[in-house]
Parts: structure tokens; C-alpha cells; sequence
């Protein structure tokens, strides 16, 4: 982590809208605007909502080896990646720990983009340099030549990227108004797949343009669990975009979004937080198994890289699992916050505790404020949920307390948090006419 | 988060270290956390109050109230009994934020010994503290 605080292009726009600001990552970051947290969390749910992401990072990895080399260093198995797709997973150490969380981005065969978290671009991309000798090596072993010219490119984009996310099932209705042939952007373009470039030097540059000729990166992805987009964009244009979403949303009731509802929104959809959710411990037995490329068995991986022997050593492992509270009432994320089986046995850790603001119980079963059929009389009254982290595994409907200081909750361990989230629908729902 | 001078301290009440307020008509106070408390907790999402009946002492530990951000503790200002409490809160915790000296009132309390409200501070005496 760097430790000078440094803001994003949007840092005046944030103060001059009431926005409480905190430091996150070494970013002077937005936590809420005068709506509130819960205002923003419902947004995303019922309509849509946009959040400043240009405190993350992204790394470009070009280069005849930038596959054999990420292929190395990022836990998917990256030989089913084609052009246009990407994928979520984590940077390891030979310890198997987490460095960062990060999604793989495949241009082309020789050119990827890594995306990561905020102020990991210096780290990722010394990481990745420093990985270069072991793949070389393996190569000459491998075939007993001595490749000179193998090169890769490593070229930390911080500070020149901006990214906005737009998330909520409004998202591509509002990106309708303001990208040129938006019709053809749109087509073919599941989840986890992306369109265009940022740098309008790339031929791809051509993919995705905003009304104005601004090109963009525009990927079917981000960190809500709902539909919607992330967009990479030169951070010199990262405010006019902000502002048109915003314009172009007002009839959708698009509004800003702080971190304190991209929080409470991921936890609700079971994504971790890197460094607090997944960090410095083996990245193993958690929810992101999908993550790993586990063989069909299960037991073994089907590549080779970085952390893979100390994964499969089953000394020193943790357990990782989501829970859901009985109500509202949540205790701090952090190791200040302990967790207890009914006998009062200390087992663990809470990792994450936020509560999610559009879910509440109704005759024992969780519902979302966007649950198809809602009963009559339903108040989604919000319900804390988050990651333990625990010295053994637990079954899902596991009875635990959850303890900070004097204050106690109950909880139980799940295997999803909030119901009927859109993030995988298809964009063509979202198009059609409402009515 | 509001300035010192921006905050909103009526002189009729009086105001505890931990950020209550608590104003007396005859034998029963009314409590609830005042604006430098709310602006502090950001959005109040819950608020966890006593049952009518209860009994506290002074600095009992009477309640809580949580907001996105964190979950604070309600200490009970003076020793007494809870005669009413806020049900409003039950479905409407944000009025704690919206308004702390009219719909956001936790709860009233019978008190033993009305001459312990000089224990508590005053505006002036309150502000002083805040400003350390």
C-alpha cells in the first residue's frame, strides 16, 4: 500500500455534493452522500447506482509470454480465456496467500489488462516483473532452448485510468442514451465480458465510444451482485461521464453511490473484500472456490502457479464462510470481533459484518425488496451478513454468536445472502420496455 | 459531519457526556441523543430500546443505537424508571437523525431524584466539553 492520500478526478465533484469522504486504500474516498447509505444500497437494487472506482488499480501485461506469465501468477486457468472475456481470481505467494484479488482482462492472445485494488498497481506490477524469471526458467527447462528474445511488457496504468461502475437493472437503459450504436454494443455481451478500449490509440478503441467520441473499456461486470457495467475510461473524461450518467439517469433515479453501500451491496452478494475477506492467509476452502482450478476431482488443479503446493498442504488452513443474522444488528468487521459456537468455544474471526438494507425475513425465508411476488405487508427491515473466518469447516444452517466486547449477535452459516439478484440476467431483460 | 457552531442545542435541555439530551416536565425526563451524537453515527438504521417497566441507575446501560457505520451504546443519564418508550423507531429509526429533540425522543423515565438533572450540563457547559 502507498501512504500519501491521493484522490480520484471526481475528488471536487464528491465534496461539492455532500459527500462524507474517509481514506480507503490511500484514496480520499466518498462513503456516502447526503441521501444516505441506505438510499444508495436500494438504488442499486431497485434502479441503478454509480460509483467512483478510480481509486482501483490496473496493470497492462503485453507480450509473447503475458500469457505464460499471468497463467502463472493468477489463480483461473486462463487457457479457456478467449478475446473479449474475463475472469475474477486472486494474485498468490508461494504461500498460497493472497497478494490481491484480481479480474484478468484478455484483449488478445499477447495482451491482457489486470484489474485490482486501490493502491496495488506499483506492488502488482513489481510482483508480476519478479515472476518473470521463473516462467523463463521453466520454458528453458522445458525445451531445453535459450528464449532471449521472451519479453512482457508491464506497464501500471495508476493515475491514468479512471473507472466508473454503473450497477442496478437500469444500468444498460441509461448507457443507451449515451453511447454511439449502443444497439450494437450491447449485443453478445454476457456477464463477465467486455467491449472496447480506453486508449484511443488501440485499434479496439473503435468498439465502444461515448456520443462524443470518447472511447471506453465497457465491461459486463462489477462488485454489487446486481446488473450492471464497469467502465474504464482516460481519467481526463472521467467526470463528463460521471455527470452525463447522472443527467441521463435523473428519470431512472440514478444516484451516486458511495463505498459504504458498495460494502454492505457485495456482502449481501457473498463477494469478498480483498485484504479483509481474503488476504494473508491460504486462499483456500471459502466461497470463491470457483476461483481455483480445481480439477474435476476436486483434489488437484489443473495448471501449475504460484501458491499451488502450499494450497494443497492441508496444515495451517482456515475456513471461510458467509452468514446471515437473525435481523439488523451487526457487530464491527475485524478480528475485535470474535466468533462462538452455542457452547461459547471461540472459533474464529469475523472477517466482514454489514448489514444489507434491501433483504429482510419473512416466515423463515430471506427476501429481497426486488423478490418477485412479495407478500403483502413485507419490510425488508435489513439483515447483517459477511465472512467468518473459522478453524474448521461448519455446515450452512451452522447456529453461531457473533461477539464484540459485551455486545452479542446470532447468526447462521448460509450459502447465499441476498435473493434474486440480477448481476448474470441477460441484457435483453433489462431492455425492454417496462410495461 | 457538522462544525461545533453548526450544531443544534436547544437551551431547555440538558445534555450528558455521552451525547444524550434529557429535558424535565415535572417527575418524568424525556431522553435521546442529541445532533452531535446523530451527526456523528451517520444514517441510524436501529434502535434497540428498554421495555416500559424497566428500571435503570445512572450510567446503566439502557440501549443501543446503530447506524451504518457503527453501534453505539445508550447510557442512562439519571437513575429511574422507563414510563414510555418511542415505538415510532421501531419502523422509523431515521427520525432519530431527521429529528433528535422531537420524533427522535428514545424514552421517558419516572425519576427518583429530580435535583439529579443539575448533574447534567447545560448548553454552554456541553459545548465547552466538545471542544475539549
Amino acid at each position: 500500500m502507498e501512504t500519501t492520500t491521493k484522490t480520484t478526478p471526481l475528488n471536487q465533484w464528491h465534496r461539492s455534493h455532500g459527500a462524507n469522504m474517509a481514506n480507503f486504500g490511500g484514496f480520499d474516498m466518498p462513503l456516502w452522500y447526503d441521501t444516505g447509505v441506505k438510499a444508495e444500497h436500494l438504488a442499486v437494487v431497485q434502479s441503478a447506482g454509480i460509483f467512483d472506482t478510480s481509486h482501483m488499480a490496473s496493470v497492462l501485461v503485453t507480450g509473447h509470454q503475458a500469457f505464460d506469465l499471468l497463467q502463472y501468477c493468477h489463480t483461473r486457468d486462463l487457457s479457456s480465456l478467449v478475446d473479449g472475456r474475463c475472469v475474477y481470481g486472486a494474485i498468490l505467494n508461494d504461500q498460497g496467500h493472497v497478494i490481491d484479488d484480481a479480474i484478468v482482462y484478455r484483449f488478445q492472445a499477447d495482451y491482457y489488462m489486470v484489474c485490482i485494488n486501490a493502491g496495488m498497481g506499483t506492488a502488482i506490477a513489481d510482483h508480476l516483473a519478479s515472476q518473470l524469471s521463473a516462467i523463463q526458467k521453466e520454458k528453458a527447462d522445458d525445451t531445453d532452448t535459450n528464449d532471449s528474445t521472451a519479453s512482457v511488457d508491464i506497464q501500471d496504468l495508476s493515475g491514468k485510468l479512471g473507472k466508473v461502475d454503473i450497477q442496478g437493472k437500469d444500468a444498460a437503459r441509461v448507457l443507451q442514451l449515451l453511447l454511439d450504436n449502443a444497439d450494437a454494443v450491447f449485443e453478445k455481451m454476457p456477464y463477465f465480458s467486455f467491449k472496447g478500449h480506453f486508449d484511443e490509440k488501440s485499434p479496439l478503441a473503435q468498439g465502444v465510444q461515448l456520443k462524443d467520441g470518447t472511447p471506453i473499456l465497457l465491461s459486463r461486470s462489477g462488485y454489487t451482485g446486481e446488473f450492471g457495467f464497469e467502465i474504464f475510461i482516460h481519467s481526463d473524461s472521467v467526470v463528463a461521464l460521471w455527470e452525463s450518467i447522472l443527467t441521463a439517469g435523473a428519470p431512472f433515479n440514478v444516484i451516486a453511490c458511495g463505498l459504504g453501500s458498495r460494502d454492505s451491496l457485495r456482502a449481501g452478494s457473498v463477494l469478498p473484500l480483498s485484504h479483509q475477506d481474503v488476504g494473508p492467509w491460504k486462499f483456500m476452502n471459502h466461497p470463491w472456490m470457483f476461483a481455483l482450478p480445481l480439477s474435476s476431482d476436486g483434489k488437484t488443479f489443473t495448471k501449475s502457479f504460484l501458491g499451488d503446493k502450499a494450497l494443497l498442504d492441508p496444515t495451517d488452513t482456515f475456513y471461510t464462510l458467509p452468514f446471515a443474522g437473525d435481523n439488523l444488528k451487526k457487530v464491527a468487521s475485524g478480528p475485535a470481533s470474535l466468533v462462538l459456537d452455542e457452547k461459547g468455544e471461540v472459533l474464529g474471526t469475523v472477517l466482514t459484518c454489514a448489514t444489507d438494507m434491501a433483504i429482510g425475513r419473512h416466515e423463515g425465508t430471506v427476501l429481497s425488496i426486488a423478490s418477485p411476488n412479495l407478500p403483502e405487508g413485507f419490510k425488508a427491515r435489513g439483515i447483517s451478513c459477511g465472512f467468518i473466518r473459522v478453524d474448521r469447516p461448519l455446515d450452512v444452517g451452522t447456529r453461531l454468536v457473533l461477539q464484540e466486547k459485551k455486545r452479542k449477535i446470532n447468526v447462521t452459516v448460509v450459502s447465499d445472502i441476498r435473493p434474486h439478484r440480477t448481476a448474470r440476467r441477460k441484457i435483453t431483460d433489462f431492455l425492454e420496455a417496462r410495461f | 459531519m457538522k462544525e461545533i457552531n453548526e450544531l443544534n442545542l436547544p437551551e431547555n435541555f440538558k445534555y450528558s457526556k455521552d451525547h444524550e439530551w434529557a429535558g424535565m416536565e415535572g417527575d418524568v425526563i424525556t431522553i435521546g441523543i442529541n445532533d452531535y451524537a446523530q451527526d456523528q453515527l451517520g444514517e441510524v438504521v436501529f434502535v434497540e430500546m428498554p421495555e416500559v417497566g424497566d428500571t435503570f441507575e445512572t450510567e446503566d446501560e439502557f440501549g443501543t443505537v446503530e447506524s451504518v457505520k457503527a453501534v453505539s451504546e445508550l447510557y442512562c443519564p439519571i437513575a429511574g424508571e422507563v414510563v414510555a418508550i418511542n415505538e415510532d423507531l421501531e419502523d422509523a429509526p431515521e427520525l432519530v437523525n431527521e429529528s433528535p429533540y422531537e420524533k427522535g425522543w428514545i424514552m421517558k423515565m419516572k425519576i427518583a431524584d429530580p435535583s439529579e438533572m443539575d448533574t447534567l450540563m447545560d448548553k454552554a457547559a456541553y459545548l465547552e466539553m466538545l471542544k475539549g
